[in-house]
This record gives structure tokens, C-alpha cells and sequence, in this order.
């Protein structure tokens, strides 16, 4: 077999790319700890990396050594290592929302998407896809962008399964590990922003309307939503185009969408303010047709869910 | 602003020149080049044709126009070469016909740009003049469909419009060519220069306004020359990537001058990205609200409603019957079934007289040949083989052809299509495709190279690239003979004289059906699999039902589809019919080789429930589909040229008692005839729609493994039944 030139040059290199993948994964391991409050160790990142603890072990005095790390009581960064993982938190949050926004991947598959990515980009082509997409503050999952100069706003909220029954919450973050779980909550609709309204909880099942909508979780699940919870009373649910019946007329309020789907939405005359009726209903239900600054233009459920709107007479503060 | 623009740039301007030609637009037989924008559904190809004299197709549906169509007028010896861009609702690049559509209003500088605006919905028409007028001050508004206007009882004022807009207002009626004369003349008024515009400019709000201040002596400096330089500075304001690669690239540099410096174009890109930092996210939609803030003010001073006319509760009406849940579907069904039947009963006479007419062409041609002493092999070759082939195409495809283009079109014209999509949509969109994959399905019940390249209607890659692999599961037009003769060969014999003719109509359609069946299973599995991905944001318009012009519907489909789909059928069909003489003519051993290919091929064909013969016929039918069985005739008789049997019992004669047909050969060939590789005209037309030759391989190929397994799976069950 004829090896191209240079075969332990490219197998170096390789070497090299491994090992900072391996360090980055480690250090956005321990942030992602630091985020949650918890104590990252040695067993946490060998179970987060899939490895050993005999490897984990050897990794975290890497990193101690590297001066990226300490390692008394529990695995902590230093100021080094914090910096190198928010750049690293950086790159991957913003890659799932231009995944999410210009793309438009399916929700499940941007975690693993950016995960492969973070380690790839270069701090000049973060700067330029931050610019691309307005400076977004969050990513798809709900979760704060680090600034260029590393600064990352700590979230107030508590699991779902945390919230007493009765009172709410905004949804500020879903869990996307492990994608399993987060494929349900994608399934539900579920999306940081909604208002959540906790009806019922035994223990194992949750029962709770997002936005109106009724959902119900098993605990497992629940507990990778994170609100944060409310006072008073919760609001009542803000209607969308989804909830207009066929003659009848209402104003946009809001539009729920960033990024390409709000451009095209915007482009055909869907703004805030504008009268939109909805005219037909499709045989099988959906998708129904909206007259829109006088043209009729027919939407998929999923789509009109994302307009709120403000039926006559009714009065928003 | 510091710089001054010249009045007009010379359409000489050799760096306006040089970007339309990089563009592709030809300017040597033009003076001035004029460009047709417009929202769609503006009448916008109609003012083309009508301007230009030359047919291009128009559709009563959204983004129609993909590639830009091309025609020229002369006036006072002057002549203009007219480009219609794709209908766009805006500028601001959401889709690729955006891009087009701006790219070439950006870039290519035109003397004049035409922006084609439907009178009955001028408010949201003026959000696209709006946008361009930001960047050009060469337009001429063309206020097409007055007559529908005034039906429905919509005064415009079309002075005050053009009061208001600072460019020329010219009402049309396209349809009927009121108005074009004096549209041609503001054309070439502002194109010559000699009219003065005045576009109105968009105020932005104060710190929009601060921000472009910072931007726009940076943007003088990379790009001198650029007559539309606030309007730049705003799209490099919001990241948009391909006026930033364009303005690195010297794209936007005026005459003369040099590419900028790369450094100069950091500085200015830093600048824009910090200025957008400052100002936060919001202020994209500010500048969206502003325009449509902006055009209603505009539209509540020009335009008066004089009461709503009956019209559109006629429209309302017509919507609510097709769209409604029985009702809607079955005037849906009836109408495919409707088209079909007047399809084949239609055709049926006017392909027998071509059939005798071309066919009593080879005779005296063939006995010519031979008074003049030409060989033997070369009057076969020529005439009983190509020509053959040939006649055998042409008289098997254009009759239908004729029929069901024109039928189709008028269905489109009307603006009935986009509603079958909006009904169809629910199911597309649970196996995650587009719902107007439902209508690139139903073109390629007509011809499936036809159907390939209308799924450019649907604007999302994924659910575009989905309805391109899937077209062929419909039969098309040139293999329904196959499927109707089958039918009634064997599954109408099992039937009573009375039910005969249904039992094979319903056959036929039971065919269709599994065609489309399929077509919905194998989106869902490729939306599933390789091409997994979440349904790109599904926006349809559905136009006002308009009266079609059937005069331009018959030139249109005749000329635009069916003459362009037989051309190309006929450049590949005669060297299958050369191919196909040699193959009988040749004899290795004792035995032609066309019979030796099919025993070769008989074990598989046993296989799949048919044989040899029937596998050769379908391979030497790749070029077109028609002649599947006047070749499996040919070899089963022994002929040595393409064979036509008169009589339905002679048929079912030489099948069954010839060669040992049964009902299981004669259903597992239907089959097959559905679920099997592309004609190669529609797998080269799947190559130009994707230019991906992986894509083309699997659009090629996947259908073929399906008609294998397909056939295969029937056949092994059958047998196991049957022992």
C-alpha cells in the first residue's frame, strides 16, 4: 500500500487535534458543573468523556499541569481554564443557533452537530457568525452565549420538577444531554420563552400547560426543563394564529421565531400590528390559509404557532 | 452625502457592462438592459411576454420564475434587452430567489428596472418598490391588473402614486395589453436618462440613522462610485454575507475603479460590526416595520375601496367548495381522473393517424432506398430502425402530450394547483416533504423529465431534492400505453364484456395509485434517513382564481412543454431505435443478439415473475419508455423491427399462448412498469436540477431496487400461494 507523503506529519497533527479535543471536552465538562452548582470530579469526567478513571485521572493532572485546572476538593478551573472553556461554551452555543436559525437542523441533532464543530472554529469565525446572527444572547436550548470576553450570565431556575404545584415559571433552559430526553421535550413542542404552569405533580408524572398546551412528562424528563419560577398569578396564555378559527379576525402581537423563519415571515407582510383573519381550513385540518395585507397565504400549524396574536376588544399589557 | 452620483450611468459603463455579463446576460444586440421585478402572482410574466412577443411560460402560482427569462423590444430604434427576475416579496435575501432577484438589482446595474405591482394589493406590493427604490433610482412602476382591480372595486390613484414614489406610474392591463405602449415609453425614458426620478428614501430611525452615518464615509472609500450607498451600508448593518463577499470582491466598485483594499474593507466590515453590536437585535425588524409602516401611509392616500364586489365572495366561495373535506377531495380525485381519461380517449385517434402517417413514410422511403440499390443493412438501419423508433415516439407521446400540457396548464393558469397543494400538504408534510411535491407529482404524470424540473417551485433544498427522487414513481405519459394495454390484455379478460373496460380502468388506476403510494413511503424514508431534517418553514400563497388567456395556454404548453419534452425524446429515441434493429439484426451462432441477451437474462426475469425478453425490452427502453412493447414484440416474434400488434386477441395470443404469460407476468410487468429506473431524459434532467451526480445516481438507481424487490416479493409470494 502507497502511504501519501508525509504519513507521521498528518498522524502527528492528528495526535495534536485529538488531544486538544480531549482537553476542551474535559474543561467544558468541569464548566458545565460550575454552570449547575455541582462538584465536577474525577468519576464525573470519565463518565462524561466515556473513558477510564485511570484516563480521567491522567487528564485532570494534565490539566492541573497545563494550569487550567485544580484539583483539590473536586476537579475546579482556574482563571485560565475558564476562560479556554467559555471560548470553547462560545463557539458551541452559537454554532446550534445558527444550526437552528439559518440551517434550520432539527432540533435533536444540534448538540452533537456543535460538538463536532466547537472544537473546529476559529475564535475569528465565532466572532463572524456571532456578527451573522445579531449577537444572540441565547442558544436554542435556552442556555446564556459567554461574551467575547468571556463573561456568561448565571440563570436563575430550578428543574420542573422543583416547581410547586399550581404556581409558574418561563422555560429558561432545556437539558440537551441526554438527546433521548431532549428529542421528547423537542417532541412536545417544548422551547425556551414559554410560560409553564405547573397543574400536577405525583411524584413521577408532571403535568403542566406550556403556553397553553397541555403536556405531561415522567419525572426523568421534567427535571431536564428548568424554569424560573414567577410570582403572582400566571398569566393567561397568550394566543397564537394556531388558535384562530376559520372567520375569524385578530392583530399579530409578537412573532416567536428568529433567525431565517422570521425573515420570510416578515418579508410576507407578517408584522406586529397587522390584520390577518383566517380564511380556509385545509380537508385533513391543517395547514389552514391567513389573509395577510390582502393576500391569502396558508401556514403549517407549527409556523402559526409562533405568531402571537391579540383577538379585537382584547387588551394586553 | 459627499459624493454626488452622475445623473445616469452610461449603459456603456464598462464595469456595469462586465458584471451583466458575468451575470450571463448577452448585451450585444442590446442598448439598454431593463429588468422585471415584482412580487409573485403580479401578472409579472404576462407583461413580459406582452412587451417582448416571446412566450414565456406563466403559472397562476408563487415563484414560478427560477431562472430568468430573457427577451428584447425595440422602440424608436432603440433596442432594450428585458430580464424577468424570479417574484420576490422582498429584497432582503430570505430565499434564493431573493438573492437572484437582488443580486442582479444590486450588481448588474440595470438602466432600468420595472417593478411589476398587482393593483388589487398595492400595500403590500409597496414594500417590495420600496426596498428597490433604496437601491436604484432607475425605476418605472408597472401597476398591472387594473381591469381585475376595478372588478373588485379598487380605485388607484396612480398619480399620486407617482407623487408619492418619485418615479413613474404606469397602470396596465397586461392581459389585454392596455397601457403597455405607455409603459414601453417610461421604459425608455428613464433607461435614456431623459426622464428625472426621484425616489423616496426610507427614514430610519435616529440611531439606524447614527449608525449608517459611521458606515457610509467607510463604504465611499472600499466601494467608490456606489450609487446606492446608504442602502449597502444598511445590508452590511445586518451581516448579510453576500454583499459583504461582493463588496471583498470589488463587485460593488463603480467604473474604474480597483478592487478595494483588503484592509479597507476590514475596517468598514469592524465598524459595521460594531455599529450592530450598539444597536442591538431588534432593529431588523424596526427596519421591516418601517417599510410596511411606510407603505401604509403610502397605500391609504392612493388607493380607495369602493365597497367590496361581489368577486371575492365568489373567490371566497370557489375556496371554501375546493378546499372542503369530501367535497374538496373528490373534486380533487375527479379531477386527476378527469385529465386522465380525457388524456387517453383523446389521443387515442390522433396517435393512430401519425402512427399510419409515419409509418407509410418508411415504406416509401424503405422501397426508394431500395430502387436506388442502397445495401440492405443501411435502409434497415435508417428506416426500420431509427425512423422506426422515431415514429414510434412520436406518435405514442405527442398526442397525449398535446392533451394533458394544455389541460394541466389551464389547471394552473386558473390557479386551482396551489390549492391542491394546500389540501395535499397535511400528508406531504407528515412523511416530510412540501405540499407542492403534490404538484410536481402531478406534472409527472405528464412526463417525468417535466415533473424534475417544475420541483424548482419548491424553494427549500431538502423537500426540493425529496420530490426530484421521487418523480418517477408516477407513470408517466409514455408508460400508460404499456399500463392500459396490459390491462385490458389481462385484467379486463377476467371480467364480463360489460365490466371489461372498468376492471382495466380501475387496474390502470390501481397503478397510479401504487405509484403515489410509493411516492409518499419513500419521502417519508428519505426524510427519515439521508435526508433527515426538519420541514423547512412551508409558506404557500394562494392567488385570486384568475380568467386564463386559453390562447396563451395552448401556445405555452404546446410549445414550452410538449414540443421541448418530444425534442428531447426524439434525440434519444432514435438511437435506441438503431440500437434495437442491430440487436435483431445481428445474428451470432445461429441467433439474433437480442435473443441471446434475453435468455442471458432469463433467470433474473424468472425471478421477478417475468422474463428475458421483457428485461432486455426495459433496458433498451431507457432512452424512452414508449417503445418498452413494440421491442419486447419484436424479439418475441422474431421480426427484426419494432413490431405493432392490430388486434387485442392477437396480442393476448402471442403473450400468453406464445410465450407463456400469465396473469402474474402480466401484473408483475405493470409493476415494474411503475417501480423502475428513469428514462436517461429525466436522468439527465435530474442532473442539471441538482448537478449532483450522487443525487442523480440515486434518483436513477433507487427506483430500479425498488421495482427489483418489488417485483421480486410478488412473484416469490405468488409461487409459494400458488404450489
Amino acid at each position: 500500500m502507497h502511504l501519501p507523503s508525509g504519513p507521521l506529519t498528518s498522524l502527528r497533527n492528528r495526535r495534536v487535534r485529538r488531544a486538544r479535543v480531549v482537553i476542551e471536552d474535559a474543561l467544558r465538562h468541569l464548566h458545565a458543573a460550575e454552570e449547575r452548582g455541582r462538584q465536577a470530579t474525577v468519576e464525573s469526567l470519565a463518565g462524561a468523556l466515556g473513558v477510564s478513571t485511570r484516563q480521567a485521572t491522567e487528564l485532570a493532572r494534565s490539566l492541573h499541569e497545563r494550569g487550567l485546572a485544580t484539583s483539590e476538593e473536586g476537579l475546579r478551573l482556574t482563571p485560565a481554564g475558564e476562560r479556554w472553556a467559555r471560548s470553547v461554551v462560545r463557539a458551541h452555543r452559537l454554532w446550534e443557533r445558527y444550526l437552528a436559525d439559518e440551517v434550520r437542523k432539527p432540533a435533536a441533532d444540534l448538540h452533537r452537530l456543535a460538538d463536532r464543530e466547537e472544537h473546529r472554529l476559529r475564535p475569528d469565525e465565532v466572532e463572524r457568525i456571532a456578527a451573522r446572527l445579531g449577537y444572540p444572547e441565547r442558544d436554542p436550548h435556552g442556555d446564556p452565549i459567554p461574551t467575547t470576553a468571556g463573561e456568561l450570565r448565571v440563570l436563575a431556575a430550578v428543574p420542573l420538577t422543583m416547581l410547586p404545584e399550581g404556581s409558574w415559571g418561563e422555560i429558561v433552559h432545556l437539558e440537551d444531554e441526554p438527546e433521548v430526553v431532549y428529542a421528547r421535550l423537542a417532541e412536545l413542542g417544548l422551547e425556551p420563552g414559554q410560560a409553564v404552569i405547573l397543574r400536577e405533580s405525583s411524584g413521577k408524572r408532571f403535568a403542566f400547560e406550556a403556553d397553553g398546551l397541555p403536556c405531561e412528562l415522567p419525572a426523568v424528563d421534567a427535571a431536564n426543563v428548568f424554569v424560573a419560577p414567577a410570582l403572582g398569578p400566571p398569566p393567561p396564555a397568550r394566543p397564537t394564529l394556531a388558535d384562530l378559527e376559520v372567520g375569524e379576525t385578530a392583530s399579530i402581537r409578537a412573532l416567536r421565531v428568529t433567525g431565517l423563519g422570521r425573515r420570510r415571515l416578515l418579508d410576507l407582510g407578517f408584522t406586529p400590528g397587522a390584520v390577518v383573519a383566517c380564511e380556509l381550513a385545509s380537508p385533513f385540518g391543517e395547514p389552514n390559509a391567513y389573509r395577510i395585507r390582502g393576500t391569502l397565504i396558508a401556514l403549517r400549524p407549527e409556523e402559526a404557532r409562533r405568531i402571537e396574536i391579540e383577538r379585537a376588544g382584547e387588551e394586553h399589557p | 452625502m459627499s459624493t454626488q452620483l452622475p445623473a445616469r450611468l452610461p449603459a456603456s459603463c464598462t464595469a456595469c457592462r462586465a458584471h451583466l455579463e458575468q451575470l450571463g446576460i448577452d448585451l450585444a444586440t442590446a442598448d439598454y438592459v431593463v429588468a422585471l421585478a415584482g412580487n409573485p402572482n403580479t401578472g409579472k410574466s404576462t407583461v413580459f411576454n406582452a412587451l417582448t412577443g416571446l412566450k414565456q411560460h406563466v403559472g397562476n402560482w408563487p415563484g414560478k420564475t427560477v431562472a430568468r427569462a430573457e427577451g428584447g423590444f425595440e422602440l424608436e430604434g432603440t433596442r432594450y434587452k428585458l430580464v424577468d427576475l424570479p417574484g420576490t416579496y422582498s429584497l432582503l435575501s430570505a430565499s434564493t430567489d431573493e438573492e437572484i432577484a437582488r443580486n442582479f438589482v444590486l450588481f448588474g446595474r440595470p438602466d432600468c428596472v420595472v417593478v411589476v405591482v398587482d393593483a388589487t394589493a398595492v400595500e403590500r406590493n409597496l414594500n417590495l418598490i420600496l426596498q428597490i427604490l433604496q437601491v436604484t433610482d432607475r425605476v418605472v412602476v408597472c401597476l398591472n391588473l387594473m381591469d381585475e382591480a376595478a372588478r373588485k372595486g379598487i380605485a388607484v390613484d396612480h398619480r399620486r402614486l407617482a407623487r408619492e414614489l418619485g418615479v413613474p406610474v404606469v397602470p396596465t392591463a397586461a392581459r389585454t395589453g392596455e397601457g403597455l405602449a405607455a409603459l414601453a415609453q417610461a421604459v425608455a425614458g428613464v433607461a435614456r436618462g431623459e426622464t428625472r426620478t426621484r425616489p423616496r428614501r426610507l427614514p430610519a430611525s435616529p440611531p439606524v440613522d447614527r449608525a449608517l452615518d459611521a458606515l457610509v464615509p467607510l463604504l465611499e472609500r472600499a466601494a467608490p462610485g456606489l450609487p446606492s450607498v446608504r442602502w449597502v451600508a444598511t445590508r452590511l448593518l445586518d451581516g448579510d454575507a453576500r454583499v459583504e463577499e461582493a463588496l471583498e470582491g470589488g463587485e460593488l466598485s463603480g467604473e474604474g475603479a480597483m478592487r478595494p483594499s483588503p484592509e479597507v474593507v476590514e475596517d468598514l466590515l469592524a465598524e459595521a460590526d460594531s455599529q450592530r453590536r450598539a444597536l442591538g437585535g431588534r432593529f431588523r425588524d424596526e427596519i421591516v416595520e418601517a417599510l410596511y409602516a411606510e407603505a401604509g401611509g403610502i397605500a391609504s392616500r392612493t388607493v380607495r375601496r369602493e365597497g367590496e364586489v361581489g368577486r371575492r365572495d365568489l373567490d371566497a366561495l370557489v375556496d371554501r367548495v375546493v378546499t372542503s373535506r369530501v367535497l374538496g377531495l373528490a373534486i380533487m380525485l375527479l379531477g386527476l381522473a378527469a385529465v386522465f381519461w380525457i388524456t387517453i380517449v383523446g389521443a387515442n385517434y390522433p396517435s393512430q393517424a401519425i402512427a399510419t402517417a409515419l409509418f407509410w413514410i418508411e415504406d416509401a422511403a424503405a422501397s426508394a432506398f431500395e430502387a436506388i440499390g442502397f445495401p440492405d443493412w443501411l435502409t434497415g438501419f435508417l428506416w426500420h430502425g431509427v425512423w422506426r423508433g422515431l415514429a414510434w415516439v412520436v406518435s405514442v407521446m405527442l398526442p397525449p402530450m398535446a392533451i394533458f400540457f394544455p389541460l394541466f396548464t389551464l389547471l394552473e393558469n386558473l390557479g386551482y394547483l396551489p390549492r391542491v397543494a394546500f389540501n395535499m400538504d397535511w400528508l406531504f408534510r407528515r412523511v416530510g416533504a412540501h405540499g407542492k411535491q403534490a404538484l410536481t407529482m402531478s406534472m409527472g404524470f405528464g412526463c417525468n423529465a417535466a415533473g424534475v424540473v417544475a420541483c424548482r417551485v419548491i424553494d427549500s433544498p431538502r423537500e426540493r431534492l425529496i420530490a426530484i427522487l421521487t418523480n418517477n414513481f408516477v407513470p408517466c405519459n409514455g408508460r400508460f400505453p404499456t399500463l392500459i394495454m396490459l390491462a385490458t390484455v389481462f385484467v379486463a379478460a377476467e371480467f364480463s364484456a360489460g365490466y371489461a373496460s372498468l376492471a382495466a380502468a380501475t387496474a390502470v388506476m390501481g397503478a397510479v395509485l401504487l405509484g403515489i403510494l410509493v411516492t409518499v413511503l419513500v419521502s417519508w424514508a428519505l426524510s427519515r434517513t439521508v435526508l433527515a431534517g426538519e420541514a423547512s418553514s412551508f409558506t404557500l400563497e394562494l392567488p385570486p382564481y384568475r380568467r386564463p388567456n386559453v390562447r396563451q395556454i395552448l401556445y405555452m404548453s404546446l410549445i414550452d412543454r410538449t414540443l421541448f419534452v418530444l425534442r428531447r425524446a426524439m434525440i434519444m429515441a432514435a438511437p435506441a431505435g438503431g440500437l434495437i434493429w442491430i440487436l435483431n439484426n445481428v445474428e451470432v451462432g445461429g441467433q439474433s443478439l437480442a435473443q441471446q441477451i434475453a435468455s442471458a437474462l432469463e433467470p433474473l426475469g424468472a425471478a421477478l415473475g417475468m422474463d428475458g425478453v421483457i428485461l432486455l425490452a426495459y433496458i433498451v427502453a431507457i432512452p424512452a419508455n414508449e417503445i418498452v412493447v413494440p421491442t419486447m414484440l419484436m424479439t418475441y416474434t422474431g421480426a427484426g423491427m419494432l413490431v405493432e400488434i392490430d388486434s387485442l386477441d392477437q396480442l393476448h395470443d402471442l403473450l400468453v399462448v406464445d410465450n407463456g404469460w400469465t396473469l402474474l407476468t402480466g401484473i408483475c410487468v405493470m409493476v415494474f412498469c411503475v417501480l423502475h429506473n428513469p428514462c436517461s431524459t429525466t436522468i439527465w434532467t435530474m442532473w442539471r436540477e441538482t448537478l449532483s451526480r450522487k443525487w442523480t445516481a440515486v434518483g436513477a438507481l433507487m427506483p430500479l431496487a425498488i421495482g427489483i424487490a418489488a417485483t421480486f416479493a410478488i412473484a416469490q409470494i405468488a409461487r409459494l400461494a400458488g404450489a
